[in-house]
């Protein structure tokens, strides 16, 4: 069973349908239960143990929940009209919350003209819910979205990459922070949809970049049913929430790009990062080692998740900063690790309660740590994410990570035209 | 009555397939209670506050402990493992 606070009463029920335990009994603390002063603490032990009682007695003994079967995509009829569409879909709360595309079967079919898959195969049971992103439902969402047909493979792909174990969908759809599943493309299929690599690749006006990235969180809404209030547990969630998709400039990256990086050069790939925020890093210098000791100060972040837990933050230089690294001779393995070292951060600048976190989540790694200990932002060097993304100017941006979470990088199957 | 048209549900439903039924013993005398802390504020002291009072008042004969390493990672295969080897009930920390 389960001691929760009042506030995540609603994850701890849907939690345990989704794992199949759907009378799981729940103890109820009240919320905030870890401000409470140790001396109050034995108060609500004793609620919490009569409550017990009763349950194992049988007094309030629960009731099965019946689970539905997955039979597939059920069709509902409505209105044909596109406000009627976008009313029952608010009220079901089956969209992010903008108006959707209504997906008709014959959208749907067409959307499916994308891939070779099969409509019923499963790509992946998707966190917090479990619930089956078969390759139809993937569809469906991503006519919701606006997708092409031509964004099924990249689809597919970034849904079988947030499934990967190390990625922590589960921590990541139902945790209070404020994390977004960012979605980068590299290789062919990047010129083929015509993705945004270039100026303001992280901001509007991309059909692909759009739809592929409201698309996966659809799916991760709507499959994953991480709804927010409920099994979505974010204290503000952000805006990569709705969207975070952007593709790595390749053309004008003087090292080698991400696809390469991870032993899949030329082909297209699709990689999942679990992404809090970006943060501007605007600086004209022309000197890499002043550009890499202000990008370096910029990493710590004594309240980031980080540095707590040992992470994987991400640094998307503009071609601009690149190219200044590049002519200093630096490859993008140097580049790591002098910002791995200069990134550093004393341990006491956490607060007392984060410092005694760190020290137990990261001791298995680094060995006792003490207040003077220098805590690297990732374990390793290699850990620290470089790409280089952007159009024309002197920024560059930092990405921090959720922490508790590894990229995932895999290859898009495309289809053979 | 205005024209229809169909449309798909996007969602999915929670796996039906193998649904654990709750089992719960009828008393704890002579049994042993496990914990998994989350390690957020203030697990480790209720399950401390828990323990004693599972073991006086209520009869149980042992407690086993264990800690996640972060609260949003699972709990290590050998916790599970154990808890699921030693205990009668088990009791998990979720939320703040």
């Amino acid at each position: 069973m389960t001691l929760c606070s009042t506030a995540f009463k609603s994850l701890g029920n849907s939690q345990a349908k989704a794992l199949k335990y759907p009378d799981l009994p729940l103890l109820i603390a009240p919320h905030p239960f870890g401000a409470l002063k140790r001396d109050k603490v034995l108060a609500t032990a004793e609620q919490c143990l009569a409550d017990l009682m009763k349950l194992l007695s049988g007094e309030t003994a629960g009731t099965a929940s019946v689970a539905q079967a997955d039979t597939g995509p059920a069709l509902v009829s409505v209105e044909d009209d596109v406000d009627a569409v976008n009313r029952l879909y608010r009220d079901k709360q089956w969209t992010d919350g903008l108006p959707i595309v209504p997906p008709t079967p014959e959208r749907v079919n067409k959307m499916l003209t994308g891939t070779t898959r099969k409509r019923e195969e499963v790509v992946a049971l998707v966190a917090p819910g479990f619930g089956a992103a078969t390759v139809e439902r993937i569809a469906i969402n991503a006519v919701m979205a606006g997708c092409d047909p031509a964004c099924m493979p990249v689809l597919i792909a970034a849904i079988d990459a947030v499934s990967s174990p190390e990625f922590n969908l589960q921590g990541i759809q139902a945790t209070t922070n404020p994390v977004a599943v960012w979605l980068l493309v590299n290789g062919p299929v990047v010129q083929e949809l015509e993705m945004n690599y270039g100026p303001n690749c992280l901001g509007q006006g991309n059909w692909a970049n759009a739809t592929l990235g409201r698309a996966l969180h659809l799916v991760l809404l709507n499959v994953g049913r991480a709804l927010p209030g409920e099994m979505d547990r974010a204290t503000h969630g952000q805006p990569g929430k709705y969207l975070f998709c952007c593709a790595e400039n390749e053309a004008d990256n003087p090292w080698e790009p991400l696809n390469a990086e991870r032993g899949l050069a030329g082909q297209s790939t699709v990689t999942v990062i679990g992404a809090e925020g970006t943060t501007n890093m605007n600086t004209h210098s022309k000197v890499a080692d002043d550009m890499l000791r202000v990008v370096a100060e910029t990493m710590k972040r004594p309240a980031g998740n980080d540095y707590r837990t040992g992470g994987e933050p991400w640094i998307i230089f503009s071609p601009e900063h690149a190219e200044v690294l590049k002519s200093a001779g630096l490859s993008k393995a140097e580049v790591k690790k002098r910002l791995w070292e200069a990134s550093k951060m004393p341990a006491r600048m956490f607060t007392r309660r984060d410092y005694e976190h760190s020290v137990l989540a990261r001791k298995p790694i680094l060995g006792d740590i003490g207040p003077d200990t220098l805590l690297p932002v990732c374990n390793t060097p290699g850990m620290l994410g470089i790409i280089v993304a952007g159009g024309p100017g002197t920024h560059s941006v930092y990405v921090s990570s959720f922490g508790n979470t590894r990229s995932v990088t895999r290859p898009v199957a495309l289809m053979v035209t | 009555m205005p024209a229809q048209i169909s449309v798909y549900d996007p969602t999915a439903p929670f796996r039906s397939d193998g649904l654990q039924e709750r089992i719960l013993p009828r008393t704890l005398v002579g049994k042993t209670v496990g914990f998994i802390d989350n390690t957020k504020p203030n697990f480790d002291n209720i399950a401390d506050d828990m323990a004693m009072l599972l073991k006086e008042r209520y009869g149980v004969k042992d407690i086993v402990r264990h800690r996640k390493l972060l609260a949003s990672v699972p709990a290590p295969e050998a916790a599970i493992a154990d808890v699921v080897d030693k205990c009668d009930l088990v009791i998990t920390g979720s939320g703040d």
